[in-house]
């Protein structure tokens, strides 16, 4: 681009690549910004009281198990969501029920992540063979309905036990909680191989692969230092609007008795609520719902936006 | 393109077959003989054999005519589920007998949605651009943040129980529609953001095409240009979502069923969850994936016979 | 715009077109309705076990006795028996005459579909069945070691390869039939609850017809002489009665209790019975909505889920002003019931580990779990005698020492870790129910294991998976409880006994010498204060081992509204629809009063 007032040459303004240039646009847009400190909020909340456990700090605030009170106290000013059926307070309960939800969300991210990515860039990357059979099992996999896949995945695996000696990780034994973040992995991953394959097919011919090709770069190199790390943004963005669906997965499973039985999670909380609000306690069931409303909120539209300043045919020049 | 049908066609064998093959890896190899569960520890020898012959896990997995890999084919194919170890009803009853309840609550409310969000799709079309537009925008995010669980709680007790504008449960004198209609409604309600948002946005990019330009240039007017021409070419997308999700309708809604009493096959399968039964999921997934690999081809097969572009790859 | 006007018409169409098979109601039909919470497992009363079951199956099957309706104390009256026995005098044979002119229901599995009459034999039969072990009857403790020959029948049934290929017709001393309606037991030695027995349930008559017929599947298809006969089965939603057509003459009882007339229970002395026409039971296992259906007048009668007790119930124990004007009415009454957690001995973990089962008797608040989950509608339980009873020992409490102590229970956890020889794995507890007021209860009893140090996970699944795992020894501790069949602790204490085992009631699958011992001497013998002693001192033993953690025994309270009549609460009453009496015209005008309210 070349100046008005016709010097030319220099001041030509920096080349920006996809990501610092989105990167700019996102730190502009200011609902963005707000619901990514939302979404940072309960993550931090999440580490901290992973801290508190293994640290034993036992700050008052994890201590959810403990009796504040009476019965169904509504909200006050000592119990701020009020108490539950135990006693117990419902805003710590719903504190903690961040952990439950984004380590979830977290596992769950990882498993699909680590499935569907190396599926997906090995298929449209290799093409042939290797690419029929995993078209073919992403197709098969897909044609069973969402809902009946995790029942199904999350009934079966429930109280197994796998034998990982030969990886010398001894015998996990999977709980309530490591099935749910099994299953809804293994349903998700189906969406991510597709995307990354249908990248890399179009990235393969670009002349960067070529490049990489012609000096001797091997394939694995290839795929993983080059290809990946350009498709990596499609991603991301699915990802933040994935994470809602995990965690909404989680609360359904938590309401068919498939989730986390030890500890309270927001899906256990609604499932209360249906002997509470007839009695007219509705606390628990908002604290949870809210809960749930917040951060999914912030996800949508942090994705949204996302997705709009990684918009190449957005792209301020 | 009869060359695209058939190899369509073709194509589907293998993914029913793969099909199979995850059903049977699921509930036969991970999940393997729960003769044990059945029988329990103190069952003589002779009651376990009963039970291993009758769902066949005494014989070998894969490697003979007989296996049981072979018997699940056939039985698959056949959709021959065998008899709930639980009740000793047979499977395909139950399944029968469900079908007709969760479609009458699924249709209704598939066909109610689709109604609702494509008007106001379409009105929230010409507002386009302006504050209201963001509001809109919001208000649908909002809606697909709340837990659909919320939805039925609140709805239940407030329409239902509350204010007693319909019945709060399944009653076996009540009409169906009498019955159906507040889970219905509920179930409206709670996809409408989602769905609205969705056929906004395909509204909305066929309006930013050319040829509405043109239109307008010409002089149409908005409601003309909305009802003739953009309503009619956002129908491609707006039907391949309603036919692919035809398979799902048969699916009931599961929490829709349950705090309703609706006996559907959602509720079908909430109650194998509970009495831990495997063969009712096996086959309530192995019936969904069918009827969804079967859709699927239908919607291939249609468009191919309208855009003569589509090849098969 | 065409566009949705097909939409909507199709949307009409498909919903008036979409009524699948539902019963039609005659507006002259005589009908009551209730709901049921949890499902049904099966109509066979040779393998019933629970009272969901029995409650639906007691209206279809008869027995040779039955319990006078209303008379108090409870009394043994024939009812499919012509009369009472005559018994021997060394007590070990009994000879019955069986009523003529009874017929089973018509059904497909009798010749030209007409149901045949009964015989002496289809008692027999009936019995037979439970000894076959083929058949894994949870109800074979009834006969165990009681009738001549029937022992060496099961015995022979053992060597048969399947189940239907054993022959019943094998003669047998112990069960004879001279005439077609004549029976006669020989006993092996005196069962003084004998009678009580054959009021029970299970030992209902069937035909053979029915059992050949159906297989199996039989559970489904109940063919009985009853006043009622099943209709519909929609499992997992209703299940709907009809009247017997061919029911023979049975009236409404003319005597009963000194206070049956004021109460009006004798209003309809004398007339034929039943007199209600259809019963439609619907499944709903919530109880919020079972709730909202008995407040709206769809249900005739309920419980009072613990949620909603304080609309029911004031301060001071009486009706609400809410109920009254509604022209509810209240009943309460204690249940002969005992409700506990039951160890299964035969637990490599907790079978030999008594510290470890003191420390978590110890360890549950049975006053707070009273007060959470039945409203204070119990008496804690320290013992499994319950106060209904007269053989209940008033000095057990002193006795037991496993009331609520958390200290305590943190002592023993460390000295059952010594028996256990290192930490404690982590305890299973299986509990029947998959809604919501159950997982409020796993939440309960996680926290009290919990302080006493104990690591527990808590299994939820529906009521007939859960009495699968009893009944196949799979569950480790477990929530449960008995209500008496018959008036005599005997029914308490033959839960202990080791013969008993699973999946026989004994679903502790405890076993003690001593108490054995003490129980064979007491079961024959006729009521006295020598045999209260006995089982006082049996219920010791127990007590002292410590095979599960007694909880309460229950207060009954039920609701009902001012339609239905004739609503004595009994005890060991089963199979009393046919007495009630509902007036119709009462029950339509309930929503006009329901208006005038609001």
């Amino acid at each position: 681009m070349i100046r008005r007032d016709g010097q030319i040459g220099k001041e030509l303004p920096k080349g920006r690549s996809l990501w610092s240039d989105g990167l700019r646009r996102l730190r502009r847009h200011r609902l963005a910004m707000v619901c990514l400190g939302v979404i940072a909020v309960y993550v931090v909340l999440t580490g901290l009281i992973y801290l508190d456990e293994l640290s034993k700090w036992d700050t008052p605030v994890t201590r959810w198990d403990e009796e504040v009170g009476g019965a169904y106290e509504p909200p006050s000013a000592k119990n701020i969501f009020g108490t539950d059926f135990l006693g117990r307070s419902v805003f710590r309960k719903t504190l903690y029920g961040a952990r439950v939800s984004i380590t979830v969300a977290f596992w769950a991210s990882v498993v699909s992540l680590g499935v569907g990515v190396p599926l997906g860039a090995i298929a449209g990357y290799f093409r042939g063979v290797a690419d029929e059979i995993i078209v073919w099992v992403y197709t098969t996999l897909s044609s069973i309905p969402y809902i009946l896949l995790i029942l199904a995945f999350a009934l079966v695996l429930k109280d197994k036990t796998i034998n990982l000696k030969w990886a010398k990780l001894g015998i996990i034994e999977l709980g309530g909680i490591a099935t749910v973040y099994l299953a809804i992995g293994l349903t998700s991953w189906v969406g991510i191989c597709r995307l990354i394959r249908g990248e890399v097919i179009k990235h393969k011919n670009r002349e960067y692969v070529l490049a990489a090709k012609s000096y001797g770069c091997g394939n694995g190199r290839i795929i993983f230092r080059h290809l990946i790390p350009n498709v990596f943004h499609l991603v991301i963005i699915s990802f933040s609007l994935r994470f809602v669906s995990f965690i909404q997965a989680e609360v359904i499973l938590s309401f068919l008795g498939l989730g986390e039985k030890d500890r309270p999670s927001w899906g256990a909380m609604i499932d209360q609520a249906r002997l509470e609000l007839p009695r007219g306690h509705w606390w628990e069931m908002t604290a949870a719902t809210a809960a749930i409303f917040f951060i999914s909120l912030a996800l949508n539209i942090f994705g949204d936006a996302l997705r709009d300043s990684l918009d190449p045919k957005l792209r301020i020049q | 393109m009869t060359a695209y049908i058939i190899r369509r066609l073709l194509y589907t064998i293998p993914i029913v077959f793969g099909v199979m093959l995850v059903t049977f890896v699921l509930f036969n190899v991970v999940q393997g003989d729960v003769t044990d569960l059945i029988a329990g520890k103190a069952a003589s020898v002779e009651t376990r054999e009963e039970i291993r012959a009758e769902y066949g896990w005494d014989k070998p997995l894969f490697l003979s005519w007989d296996s049981q890999f072979v018997n699940h084919l056939k039985n698959s194919a056949t959709f021959n589920f065998g008899r709930s170890w639980s009740d000793r009803e047979p499977i395909i009853e139950k399944i029968k007998r469900g079908a007709g309840p969760s479609l009458s609550l699924t249709v209704p409310m598939f066909l109610g949605t689709l109604v609702v969000s494509i008007s106001l799709a379409l009105l929230v079309a010409f507002v386009r651009g302006t504050i209201g537009d963001v509001v809109v925008v919001l208000v649908c995010v909002a809606g697909m943040s709340i837990p659909f669980l919320s939805f039925i709680l609140f709805g239940q007790y407030f329409l239902g129980f509350k204010w007693g504008l319909f019945p709060v449960y399944f009653w076996p004198d009540l009409s169906t529609p009498q019955y159906v209609a507040l889970p219905v409604l509920i179930g409206i309600a709670a996809g409408l953001g989602g769905n609205l948002r969705f056929y906004r946005t395909v509204m909305l990019d066929e309006i930013r095409s050319d040829y509405v330009r043109t239109a307008f240039a010409k002089g149409l007017t908005a409601r003309r240009v909305l009802f003739k021409h953009v309503l009619k070419n956002a129908m491609i997308p707006i039907i391949t979502q309603v036919v692919l999700a035809i398979p799902f309708l048969f699916l009931g809604s599961l929490l829709l069923e349950r705090f309703f009493g609706i006996p559907g096959l959602g509720y079908l399968m909430i109650d194998a969850i509970g009495a831990r039964d495997f063969q009712v999921i096996s086959a309530m997934t192995y019936i969904g994936a069918i009827l969804f690999v079967v859709f699927n081809l239908i919607t291939d097969v249609c468009y191919s016979l309208v855009d003569p572009r589509i090849t098969f790859d | 715009m065409r566009f949705f006007g097909v939409v909507i018409a199709a949307l009409v169409v498909f919903i008036a077109g979409c009524d699948n098979s539902r019963p039609t109601s005659d507006s002259n039909e005589v009908v009551t309705y209730s709901a049921y919470a949890a499902k049904v497992r099966g109509l066979d009363p040779g393998d019933i076990g629970d009272t969901t079951s029995s409650a639906v199956a007691s209206q279809i099957f008869e027995c040779l006795y039955q319990y006078h309706y209303l008379k108090r104390p409870y009394e043994l009256i024939p009812q499919l028996a012509e009369d009472m026995p005559q018994v021997s005098e060394d007590g070990l044979r009994y000879t019955i005459k069986i009523k003529k002119g009874v017929y089973f229901a018509d059904d497909r599995c009798f010749e030209g579909g007409k149901g045949r009459e009964l015989k002496a034999g289809d008692f027999v039969f009936a019995w037979k069945r439970i000894a076959n072990i083929k058949y894994l009857s949870k109800n074979w403790w009834i006969f165990d070691n009681r009738i001549v020959g029937l022992d060496e029948f099961r015995e022979y049934t053992k060597t048969v390869k399947k189940g239907e290929e054993v022959d019943y017709s094998r003669v047998m001393e112990g069960l004879q039939t001279p005439d077609d309606n004549t029976l006669v037991i020989n006993l092996k030695k005196p069962l003084p609850q004998i009678v009580y027995l054959l009021a029970h349930l299970p030992t209902a008559a069937i035909a053979k017809e029915a059992v050949d017929y159906y297989g199996k599947d039989i559970i489904n298809h109940p063919v009985g002489t009853g006043p009622f006969k099943l209709k519909v089965w929609h499992r997992g939603s209703y299940i709907e009665l009809v009247k017997n057509p061919g029911f023979r003459a049975e009236y409404y009882p003319s005597q009963g209790a000194p206070s049956d007339v004021e109460k009006g229970y004798l209003a309809d002395a004398g007339k034929r019975i039943p007199m209600i026409d259809r019963v439609l039971m619907v499944l709903v296992q919530e109880d919020p909505p079972r709730w909202f259906l008995f407040l709206q007048g769809k249900i005739d009668a309920s419980g009072i889920p613990k949620d909603n007790f304080n609309e029911a119930i004031d301060q001071k124990g009486v009706l609400t002003a809410e109920m009254r004007e509604r022209n509810i009415n209240l009943l309460v009454f204690r249940d002969p019931s005992t409700y506990w957690l039951g160890f299964n001995m035969e637990d490599e973990v907790l079978g030999r580990n008594k510290p470890l089962r003191q420390a978590i008797s110890s360890a549950v608040d049975r006053e707070k779990y009273i007060h959470l989950f039945t409203n204070d509608r119990g008496e804690v339980a320290y013992g499994f005698i319950p106060p209904l009873m007269k053989d209940y020992d008033p000095g057990i409490r002193d006795f037991a020492p496993t009331g609520y102590d958390p200290e305590k229970a943190r002592r023993l956890v460390k000295e059952a870790e010594k028996v256990h020889g290192g930490k404690l794995p982590r305890l299973t507890l299986s509990l029947a129910g998959t809604d919501a007021v159950a997982r409020q209860q796993g939440d309960f009893y996680k926290r009290c294991f919990r302080e006493a140090g104990l690591d527990i996970e808590i299994d939820y699944m529906d009521w007939p998976t859960f009495q699968n795992r009893i009944k196949s020894k799979s569950a480790q501790i477990f929530q449960l409880g008995w209500i008496a069949d018959y008036p005599d602790a005997e029914n308490f204490l033959q839960l202990f006994y080791s013969k008993n085992a699973s999946p026989g009631p004994n679903n502790f699958n405890y076993s003690n010498p001593e108490f054995d011992r003490i129980y064979e001497r007491a079961s024959i013998m006729p009521d006295s204060a020598e045999r209260i002693e006995l089982y006082r001192r049996a219920e010791r033993i127990v007590v002292e081992d410590c095979p599960a953690v007694f909880l309460l025994h229950g207060v009954a309270y039920v609701l009902q509204h001012d339609w239905i009549f004739n609503y004595k609460p009994h005890a060991f009453g089963y199979g009393l629809t046919k007495y009630r009496r509902i007036d119709s015209v009462r029950r339509s005008s309930y929503k006009e009063l329901l208006r005038g309210i609001k």
